[in-house]
């Protein structure tokens, strides 16, 4: 007996698909002004680079993951039905993008008492620039991790509404292992 | 292997994988890092986003982001 292959699924709302690739298309013009002014630029960009803490870099990348791996954990509990488990691996998602949070602010705080603002060279114009608009992606992925946890804690919330907030979490996951080797450290 | 258990092989690679980036950059190895940042990409796509399973053209547009982004940088 021969069983038909299982159909291709999208998961999550098409409209929230369209708007990942919006975001996908602004980091990308982001990303590559960055690298062209590198390559423009080469000994300023090493200059700047250097001030910056590859380990803080990866310490962000790992907090960012590991928030990934709870959110994606707390849909499969939630597609099992339990919605309480759901909330619970939603504020541990949560709670581990506040590291993130806490390593960047501390990372922000440092270099602008260094003197190494906006202005400073064309390396940390796009630097702030970059991953300041990353940063603001992350509080709003928090935002809606929270609306998710809350919304499995109270129930009401249907599963696409949920995958579709998780697939933004990712988005930003996505764009983080991308801008990170090429800010912190690719010289 | 479960759903969740694949997650979380695909966290330890990401995990093990951004080490990786860090180790290579030390020693320079610049398209070992830029390989990594797109295997990253990829596996937050097909693990975490759950593209292995959805249609083609979304797959291939999301997967198709990070190449063509490290090919330019790569270039330039």
């Amino acid at each position: 007996m021969c069983t038909l292959p299982e159909p291709r699924r999208l998961p999550g709302d098409l409209a929230m698909w369209f708007f990942i690739l919006a975001e996908l298309s602004v980091f990308a013009i982001l990303i590559l002004a960055f690298a062209v002014t590198q390559a423009l630029k080469p000994e300023v960009f090493a200059e700047g680079r250097a001030q910056l803490d590859t380990s803080t870099g990866l310490a962000m990348t790992l907090s960012l993951l590991t928030a990934g791996l709870l959110a994606a954990l707390a849909l499969q509990q939630v597609r099992l039905q339990r919605w309480r488990r759901g909330a619970g691996l939603f504020v541990a998602a949560l709670l581990v993008a506040l590291v993130y949070v806490a390593i960047k602010l501390t990372e922000y705080a440092h270099l602008g008492a260094a003197g190494l603002g906006l202005e400073h060279s064309t390396f940390f114009t796009l630097y702030w620039l970059l991953t300041g608009f990353h940063f603001l992606h992350v509080l709003l992925g928090m935002v809606i991790l929270a609306w998710l946890a809350l919304g499995c804690w109270r129930g009401g919330l249907s599963v696409g509404g949920l995958e579709s907030g998780v697939l933004y979490w990712h988005m930003v996951d996505l764009v983080w292992v991308v801008l990170f080797p090429l800010v912190y450290v690719i010289g | 292997m479960s759903i969740s258990q694949g997650l979380i092989v695909c966290w330890a690679t990401l995990v093990v994988l951004s080490v990786g980036t860090v180790l290579a950059g030390g020693s320079g190895l610049w398209l070992a890092v830029l390989l990594l940042a797109v295997v990253k990409a990829w596996l937050i796509a097909d693990g975490f986003m759950e593209l292995r399973h959805a249609p083609r053209f979304w797959r291939a547009l999301v997967l198709g982001w990070p190449v063509v982004l490290v090919l330019v940088v790569g270039l330039v």
